[in-house]
Formats: C-alpha cells, structure tokens, sequence
C-alpha cells in the first residue's frame, strides 16, 4: 500500500528528530503501523474508554478536548502532520481516557496498537527511550502552554498561535481555536477583524 | 425519476457539505468586518446576509431532521433513493446548475440588513458540521420513507432524501453568490 510507504517515511523522520532507533528497532517498529483515516468530525477516542492506539498524523488536524455534563468544553491540544496523536496519558497508563480526540477535518494516519508496541519497549532500550522522550517532549508542550494561559493576555495568545500554526486559521472553524485559546469568540473574532493577511 | 443507490447518496452529500465547509473555513471566516458586510455591487446581499439567510433554513429544518432520525431509528435503508417528483422539482430549481433563475426570498428567511457578521458565519459552520452528522446517521435509515414538512407550507412534507439535497443544492447556490461577491469586491 503506497500510503503506508510515505506514512512510514513521515513515521522515520519524526522519530530521527527526536531519537533515532538503531537499524534492527526500526525495523521490528516500522511493522506495527497501519494506515487509517477518518472523515471530518469523527470521534476517534471516547472519553471513559481506553485508549488503544498510538496515532501518526499523515493529514488533517484533530483535538484532544474534555467536555463533560455541564457542557464545559476545553480544547487541550490540536494535533497535525507530522506529530503523534491520541490521547497519550490514557494510552501509557492504560486507564479510561478523560478526554475525547476527534478530527476537525479529513484526516490520514499510520497507527500501532498499545498491544503491538508494548513488547517492543520491553525489547528494545532505545524504542522505550524514543517513547519517554517524546511523551516528556509533549509534556513540555503542555507546561508552554500553561504559562500562556496564566500569564499571557487575549492578544498575545492569538499572536503565539498564528506564530506557532500560521496555517490552522484557514483549516479550522474559529470556534474550536477560541475555545483552545481560553476566550469568547467575540473577543477572537476581533482580533481577527484587526489582523490583515 | 431517476434513483440512485442509497450509499452513493449519501457520500455525494458527504462530500458537498465538506466543501461547503472547507470554503468557508479558508476564505469567509477569515475576512475583514468591512468585506463581509459589504452590500453587493448591483445592492444585492452582503456575504453576511447570504449566509444567514442559509441560516434561517437551517433554523427551521436541522430540528425537523433531528426529531425524524430520532423517531427512524428503526427503519432500515433501501438500496436505492428516489426523488419524489416535488422534491426533484424543488432541487432542480435550486441548484446553481440547472436553476438559473432568480427567486424572492420568502417571508421568515429574509436576512436583517444589520448582523454581527462573524456570529453569523460561525452559525453556518456549527450548522453544516450538524447537517453533516444527521447525513451520517442516516446512512441507516430509510431515505424514502422519513418525510419532513417544509419550511414554507407544513402540508407539504418531502422525503428525507430530498430534503438533504434540497438543502445541500440551497447553500451551494448561496456561497456561490457569496463568492461572486468577494471576487468583485474583495
């Protein structure tokens, strides 16, 4: 399947940058991928289950978001090519997922079973090296944001993200950035109005 | 009448909505208050106004949709769809391909000339990502047998199939007006 040959090329790239795997690693992790994809708005993980896939996003942008039975919503993460998905946490713990990942738009990835990759870390000391230190990286990313919210005002949020994902405003309905954001959409749809492209 | 099978129905639908979606993401929701609330260059609709107008469609048959699925969760889908002759007729004069003719906008969805554009093109996009989950529930529902009274007279009630297209061939009718639009005065 040529999809899985370019998906796998993507997977060897993303993974080089963060650790690269000797030759006989790669070789056992490359055959756990499977292509797959998912049209807009398809909820890929539910919260309350677990989380049963590590995803490579090939296409397509996607959240990670809680939302619970007083209607709060809190879009946490967006994910898009090339990155890992799925709800991480869930995934390594393998307890019940808090949070819900769907796509936002038509979207393609490889993903690997926990149970297919499991074995691996437990065989391979750089496989199992490779998913700390990308787990610990995404941890980095949430701690960023963080700071962001806490201490950064309305504006300089929005100009972090178009500084971070220019291209995520013609892609995504603003809605969903405004809620990452933590901000009314008004408030969003103002700076909107002020910025010229 | 011509009938099509119901799988193919459904992803055509699928795929109108996402560009309709898409479009507006990229371009609309992205323009200056100015632009989007510009009058028409021959003092037609701003792209503001076509939208809602879209809207007040939506207003009045998403809810419709979502109380007949509800009730249809037993019916099961016939291989094929087939237009009624109204619900044909209805489409065909709605679609920007074969309705070339212009038509008043009927009471209740005539748009205000004063609206807070923004507001107005995050309704579109919430309703058109509804409209696309209702098309994906009724992959298992019969499309010719769940019928919705429309908009402008309850005694008329079309299939459900038709009403999709009904409504899918609408919105496209008016993001290409709103289009025209933008390319004259944008």
């Amino acid at each position: 399947m040529p999809q899985l040959s370019v998906g796998l090329e993507t997977l060897h790239t993303l993974i080089n940058s963060i650790h690269p795997l000797s030759e006989e690693s790669w070789h056992e992790f490359q055959g756990i991928w499977r292509p797959f994809s998912a049209k807009r708005k398809e909820l890929l993980t539910v919260a309350g289950e677990r989380e049963r896939y590590l995803y490579v996003v090939l296409e397509g942008v996607q959240r990670i978001y809680y939302f619970d039975d007083q209607l709060r919503e809190a879009t946490l993460v967006f994910t898009y090519a090339p990155s890992f998905g799925g709800v991480i946490d869930a995934l390594m713990l393998q307890h019940p997922s808090r949070y819900f990942y769907e796509t936002l738009t038509p979207s393609l990835f490889l993903r690997a079973s926990i149970h297919d990759l499991q074995p691996l870390t437990e065989k391979h000391a750089d496989i199992s090296f490779l998913i700390r230190q990308g787990a610990t990286l995404a941890l980095s990313g949430v701690l960023e944001r963080l700071v962001e919210l806490q201490s950064y005002s309305a504006e300089e949020r929005f100009k972090q993200l178009l500084r971070r994902s220019p291209h995520i405003l013609q892609l995504v309905p603003h809605k969903y950035l405004a809620n990452y954001l933590g901000m009314d959409a008004t408030n969003f749809s103002k700076f909107i109005n002020r910025m010229r492209m | 009448m011509t009938a099509i099978p119901h799988y193919e129905l459904i992803e055509l639908l699928e795929k109108r909505i996402e560009l309709h979606l898409q479009q507006t993401i990229y371009s609309l929701q992205n323009l200056p208050e100015s632009v989007l609330l510009q009058p028409a260059a021959d003092g037609g609709w701003s792209i503001a106004q076509c939208l809602e107008h879209l809207n007040t469609y939506g207003d009045y048959y998403l809810p419709q949709i979502k109380i007949a699925l509800s009730k249809a969760s037993h019916s099961s889908p016939s291989r094929l769809f087939q237009s009624s002759w109204l619900g044909e007729y209805f489409i065909k004069m709605m679609e920007p391909e074969t309705g070339k003719k212009k038509y008043k906008a009927f009471k209740g969805h005539i748009p205000a000339a004063r609206l807070d554009a923004y507001a107005t093109i995050a309704k579109f996009i919430q309703q058109q990502e509804e409209l696309l989950s209702y098309v994906k529930q009724a992959k298992a529902v019969n499309l010719n047998e769940v019928r919705i009274p429309i908009s402008i007279t309850r005694l008329i009630r079309l299939k459900l199939g038709d009403v999709f297209q009904f409504i899918v061939a609408h919105d496209e009718r008016h993001l290409q007006q709103a289009f025209r639009h933008l390319s004259t005065n944008g």
